[in-house]
């Protein structure tokens, strides 16, 4: 499989993130420093839809539940993006 | 266009519900509806809860050959349990049949579609969604944007505020029902609108609605809706919540005629339930019977203790993977609302579980154990049938599901929270899930007035194909309902059948196939599990 690039998957989670936040309450621009639950308001449940319409996006499973039990171990239990994206990039490039 | 069809799906709609209802005239439409159109009793799945009833019943199978069980699925190996997507629904439904064969479909409302799938028309995904998740449960790309520009549309009323749920969930005092079910009339106006847009819009071959308030309200109110004779006359207070929850079923009515005159005459309209509903009037504490038998270990952290407000144990779902001693525990519950038992496999990395070679006797243990639980009062059998897993979900997914199914005596759902004592009456009954719900039909070649027999909810499947003209595949597990059809309808127009296509026989690949899940979003389900009834 071609190396996914970095960009590549950002762009893709912003879309998703966008279409999340299209109708929403969020003024600013999401961009990769953007906090998921402080920024955005998700719902935890809205971060596991995030991950299961980035996995049907990519046709792959990834251990987002993992991932995410490991966010709620840390002091703030929130993510920006781009350590989501770059989960995911690693998965794709099976850098697991 | 081909002949019209509509489904309006009733979650958890129940005769011994309906008919007072219909003879007190509280729902004259759906009352006139059976006069000219056939009602059977709809027996539901093995468990009869939503998510695998209502995939039995758009697909034709069962949970073994569909691969959906409960809200949640637990992975093969190990304790995690990650919430079920459409992606894990493992046999076509007759909504991707319908389409594929040429049909224009509606779809809303609908659990396990998310993410909606691909199909020539309308999807619009239901069951556990935040208003974010709408737009990404519509289906084709715009849809989203013609259903905010419909009078009235609020997607915050359209699925579950989750902080008006939160107020059911702490046990909800009287002076609040009022406000929470005339949010789920508001729900159902909502959902009715889309519908109603969409059919005007751009009518289907094929259209499905589904109205959850049924099952949320028989939830919270079934002592208010079904009042127990022997617990003495409602009070003032309570006749008005009880006044509130009719308004919901008359509000319900109208929309029921609504979609029906939309539809048009010559459509045929199916109503159907997934499962049906009863008192809950005691609580088993499986895991603290699981415990004290020996079977389970709590580990040293907190454990979950039934409270005030917390008797199922909802919020506590999925975090059984940390409340529980896995070096010591060989048997568990992981969800109320499987009411389920989970055997541990022994592995290489622990000296618990249950090696493979003990695992039938260890089983058959379990079975006579829990066949000796009784309540303390009456010293009756609490468990009224369990069902092994190759007697309930046999099929090439059984073992997603759990080794032991239970049934119990009031048919209710079990607590997995730990109890100083392991079977409680509970204060007031709640409404709980039973295997029998309602199926109606209405439309050409249909008998007028009549009462079936007992339909099985796989039977849905092949009668709707049937009414489409469409064939039917020889793997449905259900038949033709043709009891319902006049017999020269039935001569004129008989049922075709057809074997799957190789593509379409192998089971779906699951995207989710080693998804793991999260607790804490765990938890938030589990919240809203809570909220739409399954607890106090």
């Amino acid at each position: 499989m071609t190396e996914v690039t970095r960009g590549s998957v950002l762009e893709t989670v912003l879309s998703i993130l966008s279409k999340m936040d299209e109708d929403g309450e969020l003024e600013v621009e999401i961009t990769p420093e953007t906090w998921l639950v402080a920024d955005m308001g998700l719902e935890s449940i809205d971060v596991v839809v995030l991950g299961t319409t980035v996995q049907e996006h990519y046709h792959m499973s990834m251990p987002f539940a993992e991932f995410l039990a490991e966010v709620g171990q840390r002091e703030t239990r929130d993510i920006q993006v781009r350590e989501f994206v770059d989960f995911v990039v690693r998965h794709l490039n099976g850098m697991g | 266009m081909k002949r019209r069809t509509v489904l309006i799906g009733l979650d958890g709609a129940t005769f011994s519900v309906l008919d007072p209802l219909m003879n007190q005239g509280i729902m004259p439409f759906l009352k006139e509806f059976l006069v000219t159109g056939a009602r059977a009793p709809l027996r539901s799945v093995i468990p009869p809860l939503t998510p695998p009833a209502w995939t039995s019943l758009v697909t034709g199978r069962s949970p073994g050959n569909h691969g959906i069980f409960d809200f949640f699925l637990k992975e093969e190996t190990g304790p995690h349990i990650r919430f079920a997507t459409s992606a894990d629904v493992r046999c076509e439904t007759f909504w991707s049949m319908a389409s594929r064969e040429g049909c224009h479909i509606t779809v809303l409302n609908f659990p396990l579609m998310l993410p909606p799938p691909k199909v020539n028309g309308n999807v619009v995904a239901g069951g556990w969604m935040t208003p974010r998740q709408l737009r990404l449960g519509c289906r084709p790309e715009g849809l989203y944007d013609q259903i905010k520009a419909i009078p009235g549309f609020d997607p915050h009323r359209v699925v579950l505020n989750l902080a008006h749920e939160e107020k059911a969930l702490e046990g909800c005092n009287l002076s609040e029902y009022d406000e929470w079910i005339r949010m789920h009339i508001e729900r159902e106006r909502q959902w009715f609108n889309i519908a109603s847009f969409l059919l005007r819009d751009e009518p289907s071959e094929l259209t499905g609605i589904l109205f959850d308030g049924v099952d949320k309200i028989q939830h919270l109110c079934w002592r208010f809706l079904c009042p127990d004779a022997s617990q003495g006359p409602l009070s003032m207070r309570e006749e008005e919540i009880r006044r509130e929850c009719l308004l919901y079923f008359s509000k319900l009515d109208e929309m029921l005629a609504g979609i029906v005159t939309l539809a048009g005459p010559d459509a045929t309209i199916f109503i159907a339930s997934d499962h049906g509903f009863g008192a809950q009037t005691e609580t088993f504490f499986v895991n603290a019977w699981l415990a004290r038998e020996g079977y389970l270990s709590w580990s040293d952290r907190e454990r979950p203790r039934e409270s005030e407000n917390a008797v199922l144990g909802m919020r506590q779902i999925a975090r059984h993977v940390y409340m529980l001693d896995w070096d010591k525990t060989r048997a568990y519950a992981a969800t109320p609302s499987s009411n389920g038992i989970h055997v541990v496999p022994a592995n290489g990395s622990s000296t618990a579980g249950v090696p493979t070679g003990e695992y039938a006797a260890f089983r058959e243990e379990l079975i006579q154990a829990l066949c000796g639980v009784t309540s303390p009062g009456t010293g009756e059998r609490v468990v009224k049938q369990i069902w092994t897993r190759e007697e309930a979900f046999a099929g090439p997914f059984m073992r997603s599901a759990p080794d032991l199914t239970l049934c119990l005596r009031d048919g209710g759902l079990v607590s997995i929270l730990d109890s100083d004592e392991p079977v409680k009456p509970r204060k007031m009954p709640s409404g709980t899930h039973r295997p029998e719900g309602v199926f109606m039909a209405r439309g050409p070649g249909i008998h007028r007035g009549l009462c079936a027999d007992e339909l099985s909810i796989l039977d849905v499947a092949p009668t709707l194909l049937y009414s489409l003209d469409l064939p039917i595949p020889a793997e449905m597990e259900g038949r033709v309902s043709e009891d319902l059809f006049l017999r020269t309808h039935l001569e004129n127009h008989p049922p075709k059948f057809q074997t799957l296509r190789d593509s379409a026989r192998t089971p779906k690949k699951g995207i989710g196939d080693n998804l793991l899940f999260d607790a804490e979003a765990e938890a938030e389900m589990a919240a809203r599990l809570r909220a739409w009834g399954y607890i106090e």
